[in-house]
């Protein structure tokens, strides 16, 4: 099975763009969430994070970074709250805990938690989108030139990984249909069959790298580092570079005019003072920036299958499909 | 020699002279310590333009001559070679891989491990970069070569999206954008479904005819391509044991190693009919020559009435869906089958038209989102036996009673003490479905369903016949324990998902057919692999009568013909 957060290609701005126009996009809604605390303004990140990846298409990258952004996020709030003390505000008096000692919850640890989870939710929610929509070719041709060893060493992982995990799912399939009389299989002779097999693939990866001529020392090197067909400027990147300077602009000169309006303690203080709502109001809009004419569209399959997403009823109705009725008829044996 | 004149066909595509190699692995040695040879004193020669299939057993050799021609040996396995081996002019021991990759592509049996970029276009122009060719060059030579292999419209797809043989293509692609004087191909249909397998087969010989590439093919379904073939090489024990057109091959194949014949050649033989064809239309030709262009339409015998048994597997309405990331596909839609103990069933049909995913969801790997599925006890053997094999000793694989009882359901009680990667492939494949037997026999008895998932992948026909063999013992339900004190007696329903037709025919009472999730077909073996094109066999496409699809079955309708 492919993984939410795998590059999918589609033309739609944000995957059309150079890898360096995505990464100042994506980046610079990043650095906001490094440069404030204000909660409105790392909503509004978070915001922008999940719009943009919505309209680029990758809206199941978008669910899975929200689930494991939003636990992490609930796990810093917890833990800030049980191992901080400081705030006026007990919400809970927990009683004495062993290494902990004396603990009281109180809500402007609660906040100041979540605050910094929200700076990890956000960067999870923007790195989802980034491997979901940049294509990690261009990024490594991009790379090559400046880092030749290291940009081979990335191609041969970033093609191991997939091909490790489909083996690690062939292997746990083939360990769930043993016969019960069989020796069971513990996870270390696994792990050494699924060692084994990884350094096998890598053998014939590192086989065919070979046959494309990886380690050719050609003259004409030099035409390496140009750009091809695949690699060409797209019209989008001075749109994503300058919706990411006017990001970075606002984030830099609102700080400065004091938008990151958040004291967490004694008590609770969050400003929403003009200029804090006018740098998330622009960091918010930023993640509009993928928005394009017309609806996007995913490169389809040659084979003519039809492939239908979760949430597409009208195409379930066309087939005479209703999947709820059909769960009801589900019998086994 | 000057590139034109290589390109005008001056020099041999491939010319190898004296070639001996021996791999440096402990596991390919003797047991007295000595290197065991992969290739024995080989000479060929291949002249540019011609279409060459190589032809043998497994571990004949095939595979190891084809490395070396690109350079993999022994640049890239090592290994003692003796020798000479040239490509389009470069001295193949001296280039390395990449250097050669100019001259030669090399395509080998598993697309999954050729490509090693996100997207396909990024996939072709790999090799041209390396060469460091200008970026214009390239985007013409990528869509040149998209365009020659009818793959321009999956430029823009990630290569994970793909099909086997979109991958296979996409790999052949990345193997011929350089242009090379030669293409390399390891059993490249092996994975993949009768129309794609012909589809690729021919397209090479459209390449070969049309761009003047010289093809040395190594396959072992020969009736596939044989027919495309200007030249045959039969390898023996790492040596040449026959070089010449394919209407000889067949002749000397008929004498020497009957493994290497085909269909329509063993039909032609078995009727004494000469000369032996080398494909459909050449049989046909000689059958038209003799006055039999028609032969009697056989009467059709009707699918016998199911047996007096109650079902040991029922579905009934079954839907199972994929969810792979954003996409969410019915991959079995509303299927109905009901398989009988004793029955050997073989379940076809495209790539992806869900015979793995019926098997698995038998097995209970899939859970079914509609429908109803009811299953006895059932062991299935997925595409790759050696998933099922972690520990080094066949004992600790399968050990007490049950483990012994399911190593002799299988013949393999006296390799208790073996190291499962010292045995042969067959007998790997046999110590994979003991294991998935092991514990769901009651007391000596099978289970009531043994499923195989694509089990003759890159096996030579000899292997095909222990295979079949070992199918009708478990269907049989005899007498496997013969040598203990209790038989088993009740027959196993033995189903097997393949693309192999020949081996259907060999095996199969009936045959299931099925397509984009849904059963199109479900019949005797005779009447669906006489009624088609791409799954029928090679006799039933040359005779083209109903239930007419072994060469003895033809022989004999033939031979009644002749009188």
């Amino acid at each position: 099975m492919r993984s939410s957060f795998a590059y999918k290609p589609r033309r739609a701005p944000l995957q059309d763009a150079s890898p360096g126009a995505a990464v100042a996009y994506l980046g610079a809604i990043v650095c906001v969430a490094f440069l404030y605390l204000n909660p409105l303004v790392l909503l509004a990140a978070g915001a922008a994070a999940a719009l943009a990846g919505v309209l680029a298409g990758a809206r199941a990258a978008v669910r899975a970074a929200l689930k494991m952004g939003l636990s992490l996020a609930l796990l810093v709030t917890v833990v800030n709250a049980l191992a901080t003390s400081r705030g006026e505000t007990v919400v809970a008096r927990l009683g004495d805990w062993p290494l902990l000692g004396r603990v009281d919850v109180t809500l402007e640890a609660i906040v100041a938690g979540l605050s910094y989870g929200l700076v990890a939710a956000v960067s999870i929610v923007a790195a989802a989108v980034y491997s979901a929509c940049v294509d990690p070719d261009r990024v490594l041709r991009a790379l090559r030139p400046l880092a030749g060893r290291s940009a081979l060493t990335a191609t041969l992982v970033s093609r191991l990984v997939p091909v490790a995990a489909a083996d690690a799912a062939r292997l746990r399939d083939a360990a769930t249909l043993r016969g019960p009389g069989a020796a069971p299989v513990g996870k270390a002779p696994l792990a050494r069959r699924l060692l084994a097999g990884s350094l096998d693939r890598a053998v014939d990866v590192a086989a065919t790298l070979e046959l494309r001529g990886y380690s050719l020392d050609t003259l004409r090197a030099g035409n390496r580092r140009r750009r091809s067909r695949y690699d060409r400027r797209s019209r989008y990147d001075r749109r994503f570079y300058a919706i990411a300077a006017v990001v970075l602009a606002a984030a830099i000169a609102g700080k400065l005019a004091g938008a990151d309006d958040f004291q967490a303690y004694p008590t609770v203080d969050i400003g929403f003072g003009p200029a804090t709502i006018a740098v998330a109001a622009v960091v918010a809009l930023s993640g509009l920036a993928p928005l394009r004419r017309g609806p996007n569209r995913q490169i389809q399959p040659a084979d003519g299958t039809k492939r239908l997403s979760r949430g597409d009823k009208s195409s379930r109705r066309r087939l005479g499909v209703d999947r709820s009725a059909r769960r009801r008829g589900v019998a086994r044996v | 020699m000057s590139e034109l004149a290589i390109r005008r066909g001056a020099a041999p595509a491939l010319a190898v002279e004296g070639l001996s190699y021996s791999y440096p692995s402990a596991s390919t040695r003797g047991r007295d310590g000595t290197a065991k040879r992969a290739l024995a004193n080989v000479s060929l020669e291949v002249a540019p333009g011609e279409f060459v299939l190589l032809a043998g057993r497994s571990a004949s050799g095939k595979s190891t001559l084809l490395k070396a021609a690109c350079g993999l040996v022994p640049h890239f396995h090592g290994g003692e070679i003796e020798g000479e081996v040239r490509v389009a002019d470069f001295d193949a021991l001296a280039a390395g891989p990449g250097e050669l990759a100019a001259a030669v592509g090399y395509l080998a049996q598993d697309p999954e491990t050729q490509v090693v970029s996100t997207t396909v276009a990024a996939e072709i122009e790999l090799p041209l970069e390396m060469r460091g060719d200008a970026p214009a060059d390239r985007a013409r030579a990528v869509e040149e070569v998209a365009l020659a292999l009818a793959i321009p419209h999956l430029l823009d797809r990630a290569v994970d999206t793909l099909s086997g043989g979109e991958l296979q293509r996409v790999a052949l692609a990345a193997a011929l954008v350089s242009r090379p004087r030669l293409i390399l191909l390891d059993e490249p249909t092996s994975q993949l479904d009768p129309v794609a397998g012909d589809e690729l087969i021919w397209l090479l010989r459209r390449l070969n005819e049309e761009w003047g590439v010289a093809v040395l093919l190594a396959e072992h379904r020969l009736e596939r391509c044989l027919a495309a073939a200007d030249r045959v090489v039969a390898m023996e024990s790492g040596a040449i044991a026959f070089d010449g057109e394919p209407s000889d091959f067949l002749r000397w194949s008929h004498e020497n190693d009957a493994a290497l014949s085909t269909p329509a050649a063993r039909l032609f033989s078995l009727a004494g009919l000469t000369p032996l064809p080398v494909g459909v239309r050449d049989a046909r030709q000689t059958l038209r020559g003799t006055g039999i262009a028609h032969p009697p339409h056989i009467a059709s015998r009707r699918m016998r009435d199911p047996r007096p048994t109650e079902p040991v597997l029922e579905a009934k309405g079954l839907w199972v869906e994929l969810d792979r990331g954003e996409d969410v596909r019915d991959v079995l839609r509303g299927i109905d089958l009901e398989l009988r103990p004793g029955e050997r069933v073989a379940l076809m049909g495209r790539n992806g038209a869900g015979k793995s995913t019926l098997l698995r969801g038998a097995a209970g790997l899939h859970e079914p989102v509609a429908g109803k599925l009811s299953v006895g006890s059932i062991a299935l053997l997925t595409q790759n036996p050696s998933d099922y094999l972690v520990r080094e000793r066949v004992g600790d694989e399968l050990p007490g009673d049950e483990g012994s009882a399911a190593l002799r359901v299988v013949g393999l009680e006296h390799a208790i003490d073996a190291d499962p990667r010292d045995l042969s492939g067959g007998e790997r494949q046999r110590l994979a479905l003991a294991i998935a037997l092991a514990g769901r026999m009651e007391g000596e008895q099978l289970p009531s369903v043994v499923a195989l998932d694509e089990p003759t992948r890159g096996m030579d026909r000899a292997r095909k016949e222990d295979l079949v063999a070992l199918i009708e013992q478990l269907a049989g339900g005899v007498d496997f324990l013969s040598h203990s004190e209790s038989k088993a007696t009740r027959p196993a329903a033995v189903v097997v998902a393949t693309h192999d037709v020949e081996f259907a025919a060999a095996f199969a009472e009936r045959v299931v057919l099925l397509g984009e999730g849904v059963v199109i077909a479900d019949g005797p073996m005779g009447e669906i692999l006489s009624g088609g094109w791409y799954f029928a066999t090679e006799v039933a496409r040359v005779l083209d009568l109903p239930e007419v699809v072994t060469p003895e079955q033809g022989a004999a309708v033939l031979r009644e013909e002749l009188g």
